[in-house]
C-alpha cells in the first residue's frame, strides 16, 4: 500500500464524523409539484451548482466535475455564481433562476447571508445541498466537500510534525474573515496549541493580490526572523511562502505547509521549499453535489459525503506532475 | 495664446523647484508626514531601519509607483481612471500566457505594452469623444478588461515556467526583469520604478505635453480657446496610465512567476488613486507633481510595511491605512488654505 493511500486512509478516518451526520430522503421532503412531474416523466433535470467565486482558482475544477456530471441526457446541470465573492451578486442569480431549477447545490460566499435563501429554497420545494464550503446553519439537506475544520486540523499537525514538535508559527491567509479561513484557522490553531513545544506567533492577513501577499510574508518574515514555520490556510499565499523560503535559501530552517495543488506549488513540494500541501479535490466536489440533488430526486436516502484530503509532499508529488 | 498658457504652466512647473519655493511647497507637507511616519517606525521597531528592510520597501512600492506616476498624468489633465488594476491583470498574463506559447521576450513584451496601451485608448477616447465622465467609462472598462482577462485563461492561474513550455533562455531574462538586482543590490523593479519617474517627471515639467497637461486640467476652456487639442491631450494621457499598468502587470508576472485573473490586481485601482492624491494630485484636475506622487507612494508603502513590522492586527491595518489616506490629504488642504 503505498504512502499516499496510508494518508488518505488516515485522514478519511479523521473526517467519520462528518459523514457520520443525518441523513435527508426525498419522503420527508416537500417536493414542488413541478419538479414531482418532471421526475415522473423522466425529463432532463436542471440543476444549478453556484459556487461563491467562478473567477477563483478553483472555479475551472469544480466546473470540469459539474460537467462530467451532466454527461447524460438525464441531468443539464449549470454551473453558476458571481464574479469575485459577492453574496449580493449571488443571492440575486438564484432568486432569479428559482422557478427553473430543480436542484441547487451551492458553496455559499457568506454563511449567514445565504441561510436565509437556501432555506427559502427549500420551502418552495426545492432540494438544496451545499458544497465545498458548508452552510450549517441552513436546513440543506447534505453537504458534500471537506470538513473545513478538520481540514485545518490536517495542516496543523502536518506543521507540527515537520517541525518535530518545536518551534515558532505563523499562520498565512488571503482573508482572514472569510468564514472558510476562521474555520480552517481554528482547526489548524487546536492542532498546534497541542503541542507544547510551538508557540503560533501571529496570522497574517495577506490580501488577494499576488504581489500584495508575498509583500506581506516578506515584512512579517523580516519582522519575526525567529519564525520557524509557515502554515498557509489556502491556495494562494502557499506558493508565496515557497517562494519566500526559495529566494532566501532557508528551506532548511523554514518549513512550508499549504493548501491545493497550484503549479507553482506543485514545483515548489518538488524542490522542498513546501513541506506538504493539502488537496481538496475540487473536481470530485462539482461531480458529487450534482449527484447528491441526483440521488435525492431519484428517491435515494443522501448524507453528507467527505471528498476527501489528500496529502502531497516531496515523496508522492510525482503522482501529480506525471498525470 | 498657446504659448501663453505653456509659459504660465512651465512658470508654475518651475517655480516648484527654486529654493525659495521649497518650504512652501506642496511636497513639503506630505514629506514631513513620510518623515515622522519612518521617525515614529524606527523607534517603534528594531526591523524597519535596516538596509533590507528599506530595499524592500522600496520594491515593494515600485509597481504601485509605476501605476501612480501613469495616474498622475490622467489626474492632473483632470480625469480619472479606474480600469488599472484590470490592465494590470490583463496585460501581466497576456505577456505570460505567450511567454508559456514560446514567443520570444520582445514580441511578448510588446504586445503585453499594446494591449495597456490600448485599453488606455479605449478609455481616453470614451472620456472624449464619447462624452462619457470618465468615472464611468473607466469603471465599465474596469468590468469588461477583467472579463477579457477571465475568458482568455478560462479562470485558470498562469504560471510562467519551464514545465509550462517556455523557453529558458525567454524565462532567465524575463525572471531578471521582475526577480533581478542592478549591481547585486538594487532590484530591479525599484529600478525602472526611478528611470520611470525620472522620464515623467521630464516630461511634466520640461515638455510641451506636460505643459499642456496641467493646461486641460487646469481650465479645458481656457486650454482649447488657446488652440490645445483638449481632448487628444487626454487620450495620450489615458494611453500613458494603460502602457505603465500593462508594464506593471508584466513586472508583477515577472517577479512572481504566477497570476489569476480573479486575483491578480483587484481592488489595486484605489491603491493608486489613494497614492496619487495623498501626493497632492487634485481630482478635480490641474494640480500634481512626480515627487509628490513618489512620496505619496511612500507613505502607503512605509505604512503597510511598518503595521506589518510593528505585528498589528490585520483588521486594524486596514482602519490605520484608511485614517492615514484622511489625514494626510485633510493636512495637505488645511496648508493650502492657509497658504492661499
Amino acid at each position: 500500500m503505498k504512502a499516499r493511500h496510508v494518508i488518505l486512509m488516515a485522514a478519511v478516518v479523521g473526517l467519520w464524523p462528518l459523514a457520520a451526520n443525518a441523513k435527508s430522503r426525498l419522503a420527508d421532503f416537500a417536493l414542488a409539484e413541478r419538479i414531482k412531474a418532471k421526475v415522473e416523466a423522466g425529463q432532463p433535470l436542471d440543476i444549478y451548482v453556484s459556487y461563491h467565486d467562478v473567477s477563483n482558482e478553483f472555479a475551472p475544477f469544480m466546473k470540469a466535475g459539474v460537467e462530467r456530471a451532466s454527461a447524460d441526457d438525464t441531468v443539464n446541470a449549470q454551473f453558476i455564481g458571481p464574479v469575485g465573492a459577492d453574496a449580493d451578486g449571488q443571492i440575486s442569480e438564484i432568486e432569479t433562476l428559482m422557478g427553473r431549477m430543480d436542484g441547487l447545490a451551492i458553496s455559499s460566499v457568506s454563511t449567514d447571508a445565504l441561510a436565509p435563501l437556501i432555506d427559502r429554497v427549500l420551502d418552495a420545494g426545492i432540494p438544496v445541498v451545499t458544497f465545498n464550503t458548508d452552510n450549517p446553519d441552513s436546513k440543506r439537506l447534505a453537504f458534500a466537500g471537506q470538513d473545513l475544520i478538520q481540514s485545518g486540523r490536517e495542516a496543523g499537525k502536518l506543521m507540527a510534525k515537520v517541525l518535530g514538535g518545536q518551534g515558532k508559527v505563523m499562520i498565512t491567509t488571503i482573508d482572514a474573515a472569510a468564514q472558510w479561513s476562521i474555520d480552517r484557522e481554528s482547526g489548524a490553531r487546536e492542532a498546534l496549541e497541542a503541542e507544547d513545544g510551538i508557540e503560533v506567533v501571529q496570522t497574517l492577513n495577506t490580501g488577494t493580490d499576488p504581489q500584495e501577499i508575498y509583500s506581506a510574508i516578506e515584512n512579517a518574515m523580516l519582522a519575526n526572523p525567529d519564525i520557524d514555520g509557515i502554515l498557509s490556510l489556502e491556495c494562494c499565499s502557499t506558493p508565496a511562502a515557497g517562494t519566500w523560503v526559495e529566494r532566501n535559501s532557508a528551506a532548511d530552517r523554514v518549513k512550508v505547509v499549504g493548501f491545493d495543488l497550484l503549479d507553482q506549488t506543485v514545483g515548489l513540494v518538488e524542490s522542498g521549499n513546501v513541506q506538504a500541501a493539502i488537496d481538496q479535490a475540487p473536481e470530485r466536489q462539482g461531480f458529487e453535489a450534482v449527484n447528491l440533488i441526483v440521488d435525492f430526486l431519484n428517491g435515494e436516502t443522501i448524507a453528507n459525503l467527505d471528498t476527501g484530503v489528500g496529502i502531497y509532499t516531496k515523496e508522492n508529488i510525482a503522482e501529480v506532475t506525471d498525470n | 495664446m498657446t504659448d501663453l498658457v505653456g509659459a504660465g504652466a512651465r512658470g508654475a512647473a518651475m517655480d516648484r523647484f527654486s529654493l525659495a519655493s521649497l518650504l512652501r511647497a506642496r511636497e513639503t507637507g506630505v514629506f514631513i508626514a513620510l518623515a515622522v511616519l519612518c521617525i515614529f517606525l524606527s523607534l517603534a521597531t528594531d526591523s524597519f531601519l535596516t538596509s533590507l528592510n528599506l530595499l524592500n520597501i522600496g520594491r515593494q512600492v515600485s509597481l504601485l509607483g509605476i501605476m501612480a506616476v501613469g495616474m498622475t498624468f490622467v489626474l492632473i489633465s483632470g480625469e480619472v481612471d479606474l480600469s488599472v488594476g484590470s490592465t494590470y491583470a490583463l496585460s501581466g498574463l497576456a505577456t505570460g500566457m505567450l511567454i508559456v506559447a514560446g514567443w520570444a521576450l520582445l514580441p511578448a513584451l510588446a504586445l503585453g505594452l499594446f494591449t495597456g496601451a490600448a485599453i488606455g485608448f479605449v478609455n481616453g477616447v470614451l472620456s472624449t469623444y464619447g462624452r462619457l465622465p470618465s468615472l464611468i467609462a473607466t469603471l465599465g472598462m474596469l468590468s469588461i478588461v477583467r472579463g477579457v482577462a477571465l475568458i482568455l485563461t478560462g479562470g485558470q492561474p498562469v504560471t510562467v515556467n519551464l514545465r509550462n513550455g517556455a523557453d529558458a533562455g525567454v524565462l532567465q531574462a524575463f525572471s531578471f526583469m521582475g526577480q533581478g538586482y542592478l549591481f547585486g543590490i538594487v532590484p530591479m523593479q525599484l529600478v525602472f520604478f526611478a528611470v520611470i519617474a525620472a522620464i515623467a517627471w521630464v516630461v511634466l515639467s520640461y515638455t510641451s505635453f506636460g505643459f499642456r497637461t496641467f493646461a486641460v486640467g487646469g481650465s479645458a476652456k481656457a486650454a482649447r480657446v488657446s488652440g490645445i487639442s483638449v481632448n487628444w491631450v487626454k487620450i495620450w494621457a489615458f494611453v500613458v496610465m494603460g502602457l505603465l499598468a500593462a508594464f506593471a502587470g508584466i513586472l508583477s508576472l515577472a517577479f512572481l512567476p504566477s497570476g489569476q485573473a480573479g486575483r491578480t490586481g483587484l481592488g489595486l485601482e484605489l491603491d493608486v488613486i489613494a497614492a496619487t492624491i495623498v501626493g497632492g494630485a487634485s481630482l478635480a484636475g490641474g494640480e500634481g507633481t512626480i515627487l509628490g506622487t513618489i512620496l505619496g507612494v511612500l507613505i502607503i508603502g512605509v505604512m503597510r510595511n511598518g503595521l506589518v513590522l510593528m505585528g498589528v492586527s490585520p483588521f486594524v491595518q486596514e482602519l490605520m491605512i484608511g485614517l492615514v489616506i484622511i489625514i494626510a490629504v485633510g493636512i495637505d488642504k488645511w496648508s493650502m488654505r492657509r497658504s492661499g
